[in-house]
């Protein structure tokens, strides 16, 4: 079974515009903050203004990162091909300046406009349009898993041959909404998230987007998709992550065995850690009980970036950059930890042949998938 | 893991797809028997609305789940659920109890796959008028936790311990279609074994306005299809399907009520909000769904807008030709937006079990722009061995899912 090959990456990040910028942002280490907004991403360097002003935050966070994956592989997919998108918690302040012109006009006086642009799949369409993309458009909300999710699905399609190509990855917006309940919830770090670390107290809300090119070949690619595995912690809460780490190691193994490769083949993991107490806490018990005393270099990188669909995204691009170039990135936000591990702490060469990431949502979700250098 | 077969992760299409539990409720029934019940005796859900009152919006038509919701969890449990979720666990729950009836099904390696386009934006509204309109501070932010779309997918693993993972999507109206091919794939590619794979959506304020300011909204019950059809009625609901690899739910014994025989995905890439005129994206996903066969029945999406109930007889005369008998459930039980590809599903394998096409209500005369066989005011007795069941969405997200029937 050949593999799926990420053909063009687009960026638009925290302090990151762009792939080159986002290579010096991963090997800098460091932290974006909390929240880890976008602040120099001029929308205009990528969309027709006329087009633009249809936009909200969120589409053109993705319309770009399609723009620059398009113009990074340097291919024309064609038309038959598909869009899956992840973004968490969608357009919020979208809905928020709804219900606010709603409340001061009155239901029947709101705008039609940001009516269109209220809905998830609104980034995803808009590419679409963009760039004429006939094939399947969806987009996955399942909180900090959505982004591998959508690569899954995207995948799976071009696999199967309904597409020729897909374009894939996920979007955020740090929306004053989703940062107070997020806030209000004690979800937050209050200075920076730390991985894995012991005095972890929260993530950090991440902003911006990260599309990749899927293709069955390509003649340049960065790495190969080979292998994805879900599960779900029983013991989980409709809203928190639960304690039994099992989930997540079964998770592991079958995205290990989808790719068709055993254990000892993965040279490193790309935690899903965002800072969270409760969900480092049992992504670091799986990685101990699924590969024990031989545990590979562990990178977690949403310190960098920050959490949710754009951090996802960004997170499964660390991974395939670090395919690409043969080299671990640092764990940025890491000092000391409790774990039967240390993460990778510094830039280092290293050979990857297979790397494995996670994600590990809230509510007990889990996806993880295997990145490889070879196509076969 | 002892045993199992993990390889072959490309979704293999000669793997049949059994659906062996079906779950609905939506303004018309609150669960399978009670909603064909209503369909056989051509019985629309369809009256004034109720859910927030003191606001006004220009038209006044809703098809609302009325009364108190009959939950099968504690009040407890259910006090940290939005609406939307409430509805999609107990459309799950029945599914669910249908395809346990002989053999329990394998929770530990299912799937919930679902589609919803508001998820618990209705809380979300009530939070904000709450803290931001009124200016409490002390509005319980715990209210908004159901807010993400994976409200309904979190809710129906934690309360029936799936333990094979859990996927929403928000793609719109397109939703619950998307979800249901999507738990296909994830069959096909055993990823899992079992997917509980639906829709809900429950009125809230921003679609009930948003429809409204795009004057997609009709003042009256809608009327797909018809001369007369001014716009959609907005509805709620929710419906799941349990489905499994032939094989597996034949080797437990399961009774199987129809077979999931194809899905098509595609966008028509024209518009935010609009259909392309000629329906193409709508014309490739049946294309794909059907691949290369033919169809008994089709239940369209049918909104009763004028763009979507012309640009859809386009795409079906292109795909299928004008012969095919065609009709719209919205008429029924209004547009369920992110749960309709769910809620229409269930009807479309209920239709192929009774072999009983339900109607388009109010479908007087056609109009100019509709010039198919359409089912009108009672339902038609047919022999049908499939039938074809269509869903799309902002954005031009379209799905198309086939059914057949088991003999």
């Amino acid at each position: 079974m050949s593999r799926i090959a990420i053909s063009g990456i687009g960026i638009i990040a925290p302090d990151a515009i762009g792939l080159d910028a986002f290579r010096a942002l991963l090997a800098s280490g460091r932290t974006a903050g909390s929240p880890a907004m976008v602040r120099d991403f001029k929308a205009r360097d990528f969309i027709n203004p006329m087009k633009m002003r249809r936009m909200n935050n969120l589409s053109r966070f993705g319309v770009a990162a399609a723009k620059l994956a398009l113009a990074d592989a340097g291919v024309d997919p064609g038309r038959n091909t598909g869009v899956a998108l992840g973004t968490a918690f969608g357009p919020v302040q979208t809905s928020v300046d709804y219900m606010r012109e709603y409340v001061e006009k009155g239901a029947a006086l709101a705008p039609p406009q940001l009516f269109a642009e209220s809905v998830a799949n609104a980034p995803g369409s808009h590419i679409a349009i963009e760039s004429d993309f006939r094939g399947f458009n969806v987009t996955i909300t399942q909180r900090e898993s959505s982004a591998l999710a959508a690569a899954m699905y995207a995948a799976a399609q071009v696999m199967k041959g309904s597409v020729d190509a897909a374009l894939t990855g996920g979007v955020e917006e740090a929306s004053e909404m989703t940062l107070s309940v997020l806030e209000r919830l004690g979800a937050l770090s209050r200075t920076a998230a730390r991985p894995f670390d012991a005095k972890r107290d929260g993530m950090s809300l991440g902003e911006g987007g990260a599309v990749l090119l899927l293709q069955p070949r390509a003649a340049k690619s960065y790495a190969f998709i080979s292998g994805f595995g879900m599960a779900r912690d029983t013991t989980a809460s409709i809203s928190d992550w639960g304690d039994d780490h099992g989930a997540i190691v079964t998770a592991m193994r079958a995205a290990i065995d989808d790719a068709e490769i055993a254990l000892s083949d993965v040279d490193a993991i790309y935690a899903s850690a965002n800072g969270s107490v409760r969900g480092d806490a049992v992504e670091g018990r799986a990685i101990e009980e699924l590969f024990g005393d031989r545990i590979p270099p562990v990178v977690a990188t949403k310190g960098i970036f920050g959490e949710y669909a754009a951090g996802g995204a960004l997170q499964f691009v660390a991974a395939t950059l670090a395919v690409d170039e043969q080299s671990l990135h640092a764990t940025a936000g890491f000092e000391s930890g409790t774990f039967g591990f240390t993460p990778n702490r510094e830039r280092r060469e290293c050979r990857l042949r297979h790397v494995l990431v996670n994600s590990v949502s809230a509510g007990g979700g889990v996806v993880c998938a295997v990145l490889s250098k070879e196509a076969t | 893991m002892g045993g199992f077969i993990w390889l072959m992760r490309k979704p293999d299409p000669n793997i049949r797809i059994a659906v062996t539990g079906v779950g609905i409720i939506c303004s018309i029934g609150r669960n399978k028997d009670e909603v064909w019940r209503s369909i056989r005796e051509s019985r629309a859900g369809i009256s004034k609305l109720t859910r927030f009152p003191g606001e006004t919006f220009p038209t006044d038509m809703a098809a609302e789940v009325a009364g108190e919701l009959q939950l099968p969890i504690s009040r407890r449990e259910a006090k940290r659920m939005s609406r939307t979720d409430l509805l999609a666990v107990i459309a799950a729950k029945e599914a669910i109890d249908q395809a346990n009836e002989h053999s329990p099904l394998r929770l530990e390696r299912a799937v919930v796959s679902t589609g919803t386009s508001t998820g618990g934006l209705l809380e979300g509204e009530d939070y904000y008028f709450r803290r931001v309109v009124r200016g409490r501070d002390r509005a319980p932010a715990s209210r908004v936790l159901q807010q993400p779309t994976s409200g309904p997918s979190d809710a129906i693993a934690r309360v029936f311990r799936v333990g094979g993972g859990v996927i929403s999507n928000a793609t719109a109206c397109a939703s619950a279609g998307a979800a249901i091919g999507m738990a296909v794939d994830y069959l096909r590619s055993r990823h899992a074994d079992v997917a509980i794979a639906g829709g809900s959506d429950a009125l809230c304020r921003l679609t009930y306005s948003g429809f409204n300011v795009l004057q997609a909204v009709d003042p009256a019950p809608c009327a797909p299809f018809s001369a007369e059809r001014k716009g959609i009625t907005l509805g709620e609901g929710a419906a799941y399907l349990v489905v499994e690899r032939w094989n597996d739910a034949v080797a437990r014994g399961a009774t199987i009520l129809a077979e999931i025989a194809g899905y098509g995905a595609s966008c028509d890439a024209h518009h935010p909000t609009a259909p392309h005129d000629e329906g193409r994206g709508a014309e490739a996903a049946m294309r794909v769904a059907l691949d290369g066969g033919d169809v008994d029945y089709i239940n369209a999406h049918g909104t009763g807008t004028l763009l979507n109930d012309s640009a859809e007889t386009k795409a079906i005369v292109a795909a299928v030709g004008s012969g095919t008998p065609v009709s719209s459930s919205k008429s029924y039980f209004g547009h369920t937006l992110g749960a309709s590809g769910a809620v229409e599903a269930a009807i479309t394998v209920m239709s192929l079990i009774h072999q009983l096409a339900p109607p388009t209500l109010r479908l007087d005369v056609a109009a100019s722009d509709c010039t198919l066989d359409y089912i009108a005011h009672t339902p038609r007795p047919m022999a049908m061995n499939s039938a074809l069941s269509n869903t799309f969405g902002f954005g031009g997200a379209n799905v198309s899912l086939l059914f057949r029937r088991v003999v």
